[in-house]
């Protein structure tokens, strides 16, 4: 089963930094839910893991994350990633392409990415599946911003704000808490809320 | 209904309530689940994900841990015993358990035995397999591609995923005409991949008893006697001969051809319960049953008619690509692989007609199973009765019109179809006529021109069927060289009651009742002194089955012709206890009395007592007969069916206003229990028009493979079914019966979609492939401009 989710949105921070950040798998990852690197085999090749849940499917996927494309004075990615389920239930590829561009002053962060999912989980969830996976880049883009926000001093706390204010609706950490952080852990039961909210707006033209 | 028999006695034409519903409505029916046996295990199935992989590991050792989990049972495991493959009933082979391969998604992986349900199933989660995925190929038109993968590479030589081709009928006298017709119309269908969804999955209990070397399957099949040959020709060399295997079909929850086909989960049952002596319980849930066991249809049909401006109907041509999945595990007839679809020239006077299939394999599951059709025919009256529409439109003509212009008349039975058939009696022109009337047709067409006008939507559909069922005449019918006959065998106590068994398997159709009604008729006992059984190959005599409208045609015929041997002995008993000749006799039901003497006569009861207590020196004591019948020919059903459906402009949303059914299945036993077959029949027509398919992604994932997301139509979405009936009966059938099951279930989808297509047809629509959602006319609509 496959899906092309695409997000746009804004940070206030300066394009370098922004692509400093993004093109670093080893941060990037942990904005990531339920993902983590494992191993680093060189600049372009990473083996990782995700885990994700939804309802009664659980699926640990391991694989490898390839870094195919690194455009620095375009500011953009490809990324492509495969994992195996680690019992045998299935499998995941994605490719994501990131395009960052100058806008008012601050970043205009462009995702796309396409999914294909084959087994249990693409049986179970696939009229969810597109809901699913815009919750986990939602999410994504709160911990993205968190990570930059993180690395400032107080006064870039406005900006954590406006972001964190975008990514309340993702469901992701408390946008209350005062301690700028990224939480990757994957927050499946806020997750499937916001996934069955996604779903009945939908259905009732919402 | 006109009965020969009081309502007392209950023969044929009496409304009797059905016998076995007190047991059901009480939840005292035995299904297979209920079996429950001393030292039982469960098994669970672990099931591939993938479409398409090779199996490099299956690490059981987690499962293994898990307090309760006994055993966890591979491909390489039946690999020892030579059980890790197994034949289907097309000559085709199967695994049981993969080795090496997965060839569809779900697919049986490995099987779990624990000592209680829900530890199998943990078990089964715990299990690791470890597999390389590969590019499956899903599309049945790409599977002939020169660069798809060969898929059966089991198989020795083959160099493509080719499985037969079958023809036909006159290619050449066809191809003529078609080249010269002052009309050709040609249309592609698709009869989508569906599935039956009766209310119990599919099960068994394996009870192998090693002391006595002897094995008792319970099981949910609609065959049970087929199955215990198969058993036996299967696990001969094991020891298990014919005669040691006992199968057991116990009430079934709905059967409708999922039922016929031997499932790998049956065969591991029966393989763990000989490895481990003990018996082994699997009932596969919901998914599973949707997801692996085998499907029916998926037909793609090029479809096309040649006629005259005027309407004449001169030929038909079809040509079919057949999609069976990873392997041809069809239900059908040995000599059919295309079941009987060379039915498709339907109801009309023409010689001349051509059909030809190919059937491939792809990396989905295998099938197909006939789902409440006679093999095939469901798939062939909707191309008939599509492109039937299709030409009215293309000519003008309205198709009522055109049908009544082409039916085969009355009086020109028996018919000679262009592919083969003896069509054995009908009266088309009267059942089109009383459901037109029934329906007030014409005014319904005025009422379509003057909504049109308005930009209202309404559109009226025709299905005019001919069925062909009761397989089959053993010159042309075998099961895997066994001849499709079937049997009874009816024994009458000597205080004049009865018990009647039979070769059949009743999975809901009513045969305790309908079975007893013929021979109520036949003998003049009530048909409530007359106890049917089913299901034990132990008890009952050999037969082949119920599926395919085939029970009342072949054991109901049987019931028939057991009971006059038994009225022929009862004549001899009677003159004897009378002391007359037996010419001097005359019977009138349940007694036979002197010529011009009424007043001499013995009743049945007397009669059968006699047999026990004073029949005639050298005359066989008891009175008991069997009967084992071979139909001369098929009995063709046939129906007239029309849809009325206002669909909304706006939304697109698809409302059935009217559905009549008008059904023609010979005479009837029971018009209570045929109006209740057509009901759910009906219902299960309109599933595959408006809601069922079975919908695969190219990775070969099922999509829709649980009922939140497989629509049936239930109650809620049904209309209000009007049905009647014409009575021609069956000229070479005992009791003149022809057979009603599946006849709704053919006859509805074509009713259904031709109303859609003629609702849209002013636009421009010519044709919609079933289901036709609400979403598809929406596009129409869309595209035609009409909505936004």
């Amino acid at each position: 089963m496959k899906t092309t989710i695409n997000k746009v949105f804004q940070v206030s921070e300066p394009i370098d930094k922004v692509w400093h950040y993004l093109s670093d798998p080893a941060k990037i990852v942990t904005c990531v839910p339920g993902a983590s690197i494992t191993e680093k085999i060189d600049d372009k090749n990473y083996k990782g893991q995700v885990s994700l849940k939804f309802g009664p499917v659980k699926s640990d996927y391991s694989g490898e994350i390839v870094i195919e494309e690194l455009d620095q004075s375009a500011h953009r990615m490809i990324l492509q990633g495969k994992g195996l389920d680690s019992k045998g239930k299935g499998s995941a590829d994605m490719t994501m392409n990131g395009l960052l561009t100058e806008k008012d002053g601050g970043t205009e962060v462009n995702f796309t990415m396409d999914v294909s999912i084959v087994g249990m989980l693409a049986q179970f969830g696939s009229r969810l599946i597109n809901d699913v996976s815009d919750q986990l880049l939602n999410q994504f883009v709160g911990n993205f911003s968190n990570l930059l926000a993180a690395d400032n001093s107080a006064p870039a706390a406005t900006t954590q704000a406006a972001t964190a204010k975008e990514a309340a609706q993702t469901s992701t950490a408390a946008p209350e808490a005062p301690a700028p952080q990224t939480d990757n852990s994957l927050n499946a039961f806020a997750l499937a809320g916001a996934v069955v909210k996604g779903f009945f707006r939908r259905l009732f033209g919402g | 209904m006109n009965c020969k028999t009081s309502r007392e006695v209950g023969g044929m034409g009496h409304s009797l309530k059905r016998k076995e519903d007190s047991r059901f409505l009480a939840g005292k029916g035995n299904y297979v689940d209920d079996v429950k046996l001393p030292g039982m295990l469960h098994m669970d199935i672990v099931r591939s994900p993938y479409a398409y992989a090779k199996i490099k590991s299956i690490d059981a050792s987690e499962a293994l841990k898990i307090p309760g989990v006994i055993a966890v049972v591979t491909g390489k495991d039946l690999e020892q015993y030579n059980l890790h493959w197994m034949p289907t009933l097309m000559s085709d082979t199967q695994m049981v358990l993969p080795t090496d391969t997965v060839m569809y998604q779900s697919q049986e992986v490995a099987a779990v035995i624990a000592t209680d349900r829900y530890t199998a199933r943990d078990g089964k989660e715990a299990v690791k397999v470890e597999y390389e995925p590969m590019k499956p190929v899903i599309d049945p038109y790409k599977s002939l591609d020169p660069e798809a993968p060969v898929l059966r590479t089991d198989k020795e030589g083959k160099t493509d995923n080719h499985i037969w081709h079958w023809e036909v009928g006159d290619k050449d006298k066809t191809s003529k005409l078609f080249e010269e017709a002052e009309v050709v119309v040609k249309e592609q269908m698709h009869i989508p991949r569906i599935h039956v969804a009766s209310i119990e999955t599919c099960g068994c209990v394996a009870d192998y008893d090693k002391v006595n070397n002897h094995l008792t399957m319970y099981m949910t099949t609609q065959a049970p006697h087929a199955i215990r040959t198969v058993i036996a020709l299967v696990a001969g060399h094991v020891g298990l001969t014919e005669e040691k295997v006992r199968v057991i079909s116990p009430d079934i929850g709905g059967g409708f051809g999922g039922k016929v086909p031997v499932y790998p989960g049956y065969v591991i049952a029966i393989a763990v319960s000989f490895l481990v002596g003990k018996p082994i319980k699997w009932v596969e849930d919901r998914s599973e049953n949707l997801q692996a066991d085998s499907f029916a249809r998926d037909y793609h049909i090029t479809a096309e008619m040649a006629g005259t401006k005027d309407g004449k109907i001169l030929g038909t041509r079809f040509k079919i690509l057949a999609d069976h999945g990873y392997t041809d595990a069809s239900a059908n007839p040995s000599k059919f692989p295309t079941g009987l679809f060379s039915i498709g020239t339907g109801s009309y006077d023409y010689d001349t007609a051509f059909m030809e299939a190919d059937a491939v394999y792809t990396n989905k599951p295998p099938g197909g199973v006939a789902y409440r059709c006679s093999f095939r025919v469901t798939e062939a009256v909707h191309a008939i009765e599509r492109i039937t529409d299709r030409f009215a439109l293309e000519i003008g003509k309205d198709p009522a019109d055109l049908r009544m212009q082409n039916f085969i008349k009355k009086d020109q039975f028996p018919w000679k179809s262009p592919t083969g058939w003896e069509y054995d009696s009908g009266d088309y022109h009267a059942g089109l006529q009383k459901a037109m009337d029934t329906l007030g047709y014409w005014d319904l067409r005025k009422e379509q021109e003057e909504k049109r006008k308005r930009g209202e939507l309404m559109g009226i559909g025709i299905s005019t069927f001919t069925e062909i069922v009761g397989a089959g005449p053993s010159k042309d019918f075998d099961i895997l060289g066994i001849k499709m006959f079937d049997s009874a065998e009816i024994r009458v106590h000597p205080t004049g009651k009865a018990i009647a068994r039979f070769g059949t398997k009743s999975q809901g159709q009513g045969h305790e009742t309908t079975y007893a009604q013929i021979i109520a008729e036949e003998l003049g006992i009530p048909a409530e002194n007359i106890q049917v059984e089913e299901g034990d190959t132990d008890t009952a005599p050999y037969g082949l089955g119920t599926y395919a409208s085939r029970s009342t045609p072949t054991a109901g015929a049987a019931a028939a012709m057991a009971a006059r041997k038994l009225r022929d002995k009862a004549k001899k008993i009677a003159a004897h206890l009378l002391e007359v000749s037996e010419d001097d006799l005359e019977w009138e039901v349940g007694k036979f009395f002197v010529k011009g003497a009424p007043e001499k006569s013995k009743t049945i009861q007397e009669i059968v007592f006699a047999a026990y207590t004073n029949h005639p020196q050298g005359m066989e004591a008891g009175f008991e007969a069997t009967h084992y019948y071979d139909p001369p020919n098929l009995t063709f059903p046939s129906g007239a069916y029309i849809c009325v459906v206002d669909i909304d402009n706006e939304t697109a949303e698809i409302k059935i206003r009217r559905f009549v059914a008008i059904d023609d299945c010979g005479n009837i036993i029971n018009p209570m229990i045929v109006q209740g077959q057509v009901h759910g029949g009906l219902t299960q027509g309109l599933a595959p028009a408006m809601y069922e398919e079975l919908i695969y992604d190219e990775e070969g994932n099922i999509l829709n493979g649980t009922f939140m997301d497989y629509l049936l139509p239930t109650a809620v979405e049904s209309p209000n079914w009007e049905t009647g009936h014409t009575i021609t009966p069956s000229p070479h059938h005992p009791i003149g019966a022809k057979g009603v099951g599946e006849s709704p279930t053919v006859g509805a989808p074509p009713a259904i979609a031709n109303a859609i297509v003629d609702a849209l047809s002013h636009l421009g629509v010519t044709h919609m492939d079933i289901p036709i959602t609400p979403y598809k006319v929406w596009k129409v609509l869309n595209e035609k401009g009409i909505v936004q």
